[in-house]
């Protein structure tokens, strides 16, 4: 580990440490939500945004990797839609219980919910699909595939379906009604949040990348 | 201690642990590396 490196681990350790305090101590509950609700904000839309960053990153992956055709570029891929599985489920869970203080039942079938569904659902099949092919070489080109396909359907599962349909989940982004709008504190504490979570992304790509290119090696030496 | 900062306090140490997981697998991989 470089310096820099080290320093920057952690910098990320504090940082965490303070916007968790700072998302149950710090900002007020926000407005028009039920009870403490509107916590779960600071950690469900960092996790909704990793998933789909590591998704577009297991896809510029495979890109490279049927240009390049270099077994490392599948290995980044399959790391970090991996991530991106991981933190899509909890983005789930963190709105499943924002769900159930607010509306009363875990699940409701809510456009986003069903959405988030399908895409879980197309990004296990990717890890199916590499259990079920021995070659290597194989593998990568057809899992390279899939993996840009099932990128073309994270915008319009996350960003588009939810929008066509009359749906539960509150916009407190972009809302044009300032009332339904996180105010400033919490905008700040969410924004904190969202660096945080895309600095352990990073580093978590980064480690799970080079644990593969250690596993790449010695299976070379083996052969 | 009020229901806000337990769960504060849990989500604290889940995040610590995490980060510890995390940073002792990163060295042992720094050093398979060396």
């Amino acid at each position: 580990m470089t310096r820099i490196g080290t320093a920057l681990k952690w910098l990320l350790l504090v940082w965490m440490a303070v916007v968790i305090w700072a998302a149950f101590m710090w900002v007020p509950s926000a407005s028009g939500f039920k009870g403490e609700s509107s916590r779960i904000v600071f950690f469900h839309v960092p996790t909704a945004w990793v998933a789909t960053l590591a998704f577009l990153v297991s896809c510029v992956a495979s890109v490279m990797y049927l240009k390049r055709r270099s077994p490392q570029d599948d290995n980044r891929a399959a790391v970090s839609a991996g991530l991106g599985l991981v933190f899509a489920v909890l983005a789930t869970v963190t709105g499943a219980i924002f769900a159930k203080i607010m509306w009363g039942a875990y699940w409701n079938w809510d456009p986003r919910q069903t959405s988030i569904t399908i895409l879980l659902l197309i990004y296990a099949a990717y890890f199916a699909l590499r259990g079920a092919v021995p070659d290597p070489e194989k593998r990568a080109t057809l899992a390279a595939v899939y993996s840009i396909l099932a990128f073309v359907t994270v915008p319009f599962l996350m960003f588009v379906v939810p929008r066509i349909y009359w749906s539960l989940h509150p916009d407190v982004i972009t809302n044009p009604d300032p009332d339904n709008r996180l105010d400033s504190a919490h905008l700040r504490v969410l924004l904190a949040s969202l660096a945080g979570f895309t600095g352990l992304y990073v580093w978590l790509y980064t480690l799970g990348s080079r644990i593969e290119a250690i596993r790449h090696r010695r299976r070379q030496e083996v052969l | 201690m009020s229901d806000l900062a337990g769960i504060m306090a849990v989500t604290l140490i889940i995040w610590i642990g995490l980060f510890t997981y995390v940073y002792r697998l990163d060295r042992k991989v720094s050093r398979l590396e060396d």
